[in-house]
Order: structure tokens, then C-alpha cells, then sequence
């Protein structure tokens, strides 16, 4: 296991930009966090990733008629499909947008500018995903776009997807992006690297289904950019796959940038779910929100991290961090580490977390109307989840989320 | 209501010598009482003489006991019914406290609510449309605006719009026999007639109504064909509306110690 890790090849590529990457990632890459690792002490990644989830499958979707290609959402989006790990390109001409794969970007010099804008040596995963780097998208938006934007990865044979996103918002664009992962119920791995950098006065709505098969692992890493007035408001929602890792590090970079970090995990059998975020305000009157709700039941185990920074400039900022876990087994259980980080003093900043089961006197309330037991545990657990994405202000991709509980 | 009628009614609820409490203390004890279809019946008590907890046995609320007795309703065993199918047979409690519940609107519970009794009894569920249109019937008669069904259940609702949500849901769900439990307490005189008016809108000869009150301000909308004064966990005295002025006039320990002599 160790010296599968130890050895990684390099692919090799006439693409200097993506070769010089890859032995940066291959040298920054030290083997997987094992519980020992701080950040990681509550989520066991060293037992769940397989070498043999490293081995490439033969691509068996002829990629011109995949049904992957079909329209996924029930609602206008403009849709780019993954499959099993790869990017099927059908790009189109879109109003105010620029999209292309991560290859053609990083060959044209456009991508140089925008990629590895993080300490990789901090993120082991980030570091293999580097040197494993091959699939994904660049995306730059520079206008308001007339509708949102659809990543969906489909891995029906379970395969490695190893992807890096880029998502540049330049000033004043607005854009709304939906990511959806679903997948085999074969042992597979997703591990994905969105580095997103959001200009003065651009905002972005990026919203995410982590459904994957029940055997697989799901680790994603997201680094945010946000400059002067920018806005940026993520809502996640985790129910699929054997142990996912969702980490989201968001930096307030200049005055008056906003984030709101929601997230919502449904969880059960012996499924993990982690949800770890990093907000660092390093500017002026920086707001950053943040409302978690996980649901577990029978051995479940969730994860919350979160962690907000204050940086000794950024005064008069405001971060908030409120976690809420529903117990719904007695085998189930939850970690929650939230860490407060403050060098300024004129800030306002807030954390909680609270866990429990359903309040009796509500389902007793519901049940004395005629509502049955089982009927009445659902409605109480999707309006626990619901207050994550109760703020998702396009109702269509609201409904997505929330109709998934 | 006449004597004729009457005589033609069932018995819709059969409380034979019902003992019941919360563990290690019985606060219903010997309690008798049948309630045929049509019939108002108030019980009234002081303060603290366990009637909730009448209220809470026949709704099946858990944490409170049998220990002895038979209920039943319709001419089903009511104690071996779940809470859910005792609603949707037709048994409705107005709570003394309606509980708040976030992230559900009361449209949502609403359609949940009534669909479910359809469910049970094997009808179709309404479409969207024909639940918004018999809402709106009912929300009109009452003067609920459809903002308050677009708010969550209950959060943030004063008491007096607790309870006219509480007259909705009854409406809507057309109970064979409604409990209000402490129903007028804190209720200014507009929320009152509201549920009075709920209630009087209800009363057709056959549903009937059981109110459990301390005081009677509720029975100058409703006239009771019963009035059961309740201490020491069994009713000690039944008469017609009279009983609930003559109580009143005596006030609750005198009338009790005169009863007991």
C-alpha cells in the first residue's frame, strides 16, 4: 500500500505547464493523512482509498452516445457531463462565458494564473490530485449568465475521477454553478480540486449533490478566492458514498467580500460524512456565514470542522459557524471541532453546535393529526436540513437540493 | 337538542372506569363518561386537577399510563390505536399548546394532514388545486390570510393565532369528535369567537365536542348540553349549563367541598 503510494508514475505530457505540475504535486505528495494528522483525526481516508481504485479501467462509454449526454436536471441549465472520469467535451457558445478543458486552458497559457493558488504541501489529496492532474474544466465568466451552469459526473463503472476545476469570476459577473456526483455501488474514488477566484463585485452561487455509489470515496477540496465586494455562497448537500470529505477554504481576501458556507449531510448504515471548512477574513468588513446540518442514522459517522480566522487587519468583520446534528440511531455518532482564530478586536463572531433527536412534543404534534410515524420523522428531518439552503435564492436548484434529502 | 334525537345517536365515546397518571402518580382515577354523537360536554375543574391529562390519554400522548379502564371509540378500543389513527378516525385535539416547528409551513403540514386521514380512508389524495381551494374556503370563514400558511407551524404565531391555526386544522379535517383542551385560555374575545364560531360551523348533530375548561367564557358561544365538574380525578357532579354558572358563582373549592359533603 505504502509503495504504491510512493511510487507514483507521471503521465507523461508535450504540455510543459501540466508536466511541471505534475512533479510539483508528486513531490508535495507525502502518502495519505492517516489519523495521526491533526486535520484529520476523525476521518479515516488511509483505510478507505485502495490502490486498486488507482488502477485505469478500459473506458468502456463510446463517448458520442453515452447516455450521459442526455439532459440530467428538470430545469434550464446549461449542462457539462464527466463519465467515469473523464470530461465529454460539447462545448457551445454561451453568452459572457469561456469554457474549456483543463488541457487546452493550461496549453494556452490561460490557466497558469488561476491553478495550485493554495499551499498543496498542506493538502496531501490536492498534492496527489496535482500529480495524477490530467481531467477538468476552465471556466471564466465575464458577464451575468442567462442561466446556471451544470456539472454533472456521472461513474456508472466506478471508475478513477481525478479532476481539477477552475472557475474564474471576473468583475461583475454573476454566475449560479450545480455540481452532481452519482455513481456505481463498486469501490471507486472521486477526488476533486476546484480552485475558484471570484473578482470585485462578481458573485457566485455554487451549489453541490455528493451522491455517489454506496462504496465510494468522495474527497473534494475547494479554495476561494474573493476580492473587494465579491460574494460567494456555496450549499452543499453529502448523502452518497462509503466516506466523503468535503473541505471548502475560503478566503476573504479584500474589503466587503461575503461567503455563506452551508452545507447539509443526510447520512446512515456505516457511512462517513465530513464536512470541513476553513474561512480566513483577511480584510476589512468581511462577513462569512455558515449554518450546518447533519442527519444520522444507524453507525453513521459525521464530521464537522470549521474553522474561522480573523486576520489582525480585518476589523469590523463578521463570521458566524452554527452546527445542529439530528441522532437518529444510538450507534450513530458526530465529531465537531469548531475553532475560533481572532487577531482583530473589533469583530463579531459567533459559533455553536447542538445534537439530539427529533423533539418528541413535534412528532407527537404531527402524529396527533393523522400523520404516521414514519411519515412524521421525515417531514421534522428534511425541515432540520432544509434551514442549510432555506436562502438559495433560484428556487429551481433549491428543489433540487431539498427534494434530494 | 332533543330528547328524541338523542335517542337515536350512538355513543361515540365510552370511558369506563379509567385509571391513569404518568408513572407513580395516578391522577385519572374511576373516571366515567359516554359522549353520543352530537352532544356538547364540558368538564370543568380547578387549576392543576389533572383534566389535560384526559385529554392526553385519549389522544394517546406518550408518557401517560393506563392502568385500568376501557376507552372506546366509534366501538373500537381506543387504547390499542396509534395517535395517528385515533386522529384519523376522527378524534381531534385544539391544544392547550400547539407546538412551533420549524422549516415546516403550515401549508405543507396541512396537505400532509389531510391527506393522510384520505389516505386512511382509502380516498385519493387532493391535487394541488383542490387542496388550495378547500383551504381557502376554510381560511376565509375563519379570516386566516394565506401569509400565516406560508409561515412555519406555529413560530412565532401569538396564542389567539395558535388557536384560530388550531380551529383551521379542525375545520379542515371534519373531526367525529373534537377536544379543546384549556381552548380559551388567553384568548382575547375576537380569537374567542373565532373558535367558537370554528366550532359552532362544526356542529351538525352528529359531531360532538367534549371542552375542558376552568372557566366558562368559551360557554357563552357554545351552549353545553353537559356540564361535568371533575376533582379528584373523577367527575363528582353532571348537570346541564346551569351547573357551569353556579360554579362559577361559588367558585371551585366551595362548590367541591358542598359536592363532597
Amino acid at each position: 500500500m505504502l509503495d504504491f503510494f510512493e511510487n507514483i508514475s507521471l503521465l507523461s505530457s508535450n504540455i510543459p505547464a501540466l508536466s511541471s505540475l505534475r512533479q510539483k504535486g508528486k513531490a508535495a505528495f507525502k502518502g495519505l493523512p492517516s489519523l495521526k494528522d491533526e486535520p484529520y483525526k476523525y476521518t479515516n481516508i488511509q483505510s478507505v482509498i485502495t490502490p486498486q481504485m488507482f488502477s485505469q479501467k478500459p473506458h468502456a462509454c463510446n463517448h458520442e452516445h453515452c447516455t450521459c449526454h442526455e439532459q440530467y436536471l428538470d430545469f434550464s441549465a446549461h449542462e457539462f457531463h464527466f463519465c467515469n472520469g473523464l470530461l465529454h467535451e460539447h462545448f457551445h457558445f454561451i453568452e459572457g462565458l469561456e469554457i474549456s478543458s483543463l488541457k487546452e486552458a493550461l496549453s494556452m497559457h490561460e490557466a497558469a494564473a488561476y491553478i495550485g493558488k493554495f499551499d498543496i504541501e498542506a493538502f496531501p489529496l490536492a498534492a496527489l490530485n496535482t500529480a495524477l492532474l490530467e481531467e477538468g474544466l476552465f471556466i471564466r465568466i465575464s458577464k451575468p449568465l442567462d442561466k446556471p451552469l451544470a456539472l454533472i459526473y456521472h461513474n456508472k463503472e466506478g471508475n478513477l475521477a481525478n479532476i481539477r476545476n477552475l472557475i474564474v469570476l471576473e468583475k461583475g459577473a454573476k454566475a449560479e454553478i450545480i455540481e452532481v456526483f452519482e455513481g456505481a455501488n463498486t469501490p471507486y474514488l472521486t477526488n476533486i480540486v476546484t480552485e475558484i477566484s471570484i473578482a470585485k463585485k462578481a458573485s457566485l452561487l455554487h451549489c453541490k449533490l455528493q451522491n455517489e455509489g454506496q462504496n465510494a470515496v468522495h474527497i473534494a477540496f475547494s479554495n476561494v478566492l474573493i476580492k473587494s465586494e465579491g460574494e460567494y455562497q456555496s450549499y452543499l448537500l453529502s448523502k452518497g458514498a462509503k466516506l466523503s470529505r468535503c473541505e471548502n477554504h475560503v478566503l476573504l481576501k479584500e474589503e466587503n467580500a461575503k461567503a455563506v458556507v452551508n452545507a447539509a449531510y443526510r447520512i446512515n448504515d456505516a457511512q462517513t460524512a465530513d464536512i470541513t471548512t476553513n474561512i480566513a477574513h483577511l480584510a476589512p468588513l468581511s462577513t462569512s456565514n455558515q449554518i450546518i446540518r447533519g442527519v444520522m442514522d444507524d453507525s453513521a459517522h459525521g464530521v464537522f470542522q470549521g474553522k474561522i480566522h480573523i486576520a489582525p487587519d480585518a476589523q469590523k468583520t463578521e463570521g458566524h459557524q452554527q452546527h445542529k446534528a439530528l441522532l437518529l440511531s444510538s450507534n450513530a455518532r458526530v465529531d465537531v471541532k469548531p475553532e475560533l482564530e481572532i487577531f482583530a478586536d473589533d469583530v463579531k463572531c459567533s459559533h455553536g453546535a447542538t445534537s439530539g433527536d427529533l423533539n418528541a412534543e413535534e412528532l407527537f404534534y404531527l402524529k396527533s393529526r393523522g400523520i404516521d410515524e414514519l411519515q412524521a420523522r421525515k417531514i421534522l428531518t428534511s425541515a432540520f436540513l432544509n434551514t442549510a439552503f432555506e436562502e438559495i435564492e433560484n428556487q429551481n436548484i433549491k428543489a433540487f437540493l431539498t427534494d434530494s434529502f | 337538542m332533543n330528547g328524541k334525537k338523542r335517542m337515536t345517536n350512538n355513543v361515540l365515546l365510552d370511558i369506563q372506569n379509567l385509571s391513569a397518571g404518568v408513572t407513580g402518580k395516578e391522577i385519572i382515577k374511576n373516571f366515567n363518561l359516554a359522549i353520543k354523537e352530537g352532544e356538547v360536554h364540558v368538564i370543568m375543574g380547578p387549576n392543576g386537577a389533572g383534566k389535560s391529562t384526559l385529554s392526553h390519554v385519549l389522544t394517546g400522548k406518550p408518557g401517560y399510563n393506563v392502568t385500568k379502564g376501557n376507552i372506546s371509540f366509534k366501538g373500537k378500543n381506543l387504547l390499542k390505536m396509534s395517535p395517528e389513527d385515533r386522529a384519523n378516525e376522527g378524534l381531534f385535539l385544539i391544544m392547550q399548546y400547539p407546538v412551533a416547528i420549524e422549516g415546516v409551513s403550515f401549508m405543507t403540514f396541512l396537505k400532509y394532514a389531510l391527506n393522510a386521514k384520505r389516505k386512511y380512508l382509502g380516498e385519493p389524495e387532493l391535487s394541488a388545486p383542490e387542496f388550495l381551494k378547500v383551504v381557502r374556503d376554510e381560511t376565509s370563514k375563519l379570516g386566516i390570510s394565506q401569509e400565516m400558511l406560508k409561515r412555519a407551524v406555529n413560530v412565532g404565531f401569538s396564542g389567539g393565532e395558535k388557536k384560530r391555526m388550531e380551529t383551521l386544522q379542525m375545520a379542515l379535517l371534519k373531526p367525529n369528535l373534537a377536544i379543546l383542551d384549556e381552548a380559551d385560555s388567553g384568548l382575547d374575545i375576537d380569537a374567542l369567537k373565532v373558535v367558537a364560531s370554528g366550532i359552532n360551523e362544526l356542529r351538525d348533530g352528529k359531531r360532538a365536542l367534549l371542552i375542558i375548561t376552568h372557566h366558562q367564557d368559551l360557554l357563552e358561544y357554545i351552549v353545553p348540553d353537559f356540564v361535568h365538574v371533575f376533582a379528584d380525578g373523577h367527575i363528582i357532579k353532571t348537570g346541564d349549563k346551569n351547573l357551569a354558572l353556579e360554579l362559577e358563582a361559588k367558585g371551585y373549592t366551595d362548590f367541591i367541598k358542598e359536592a363532597q359533603c
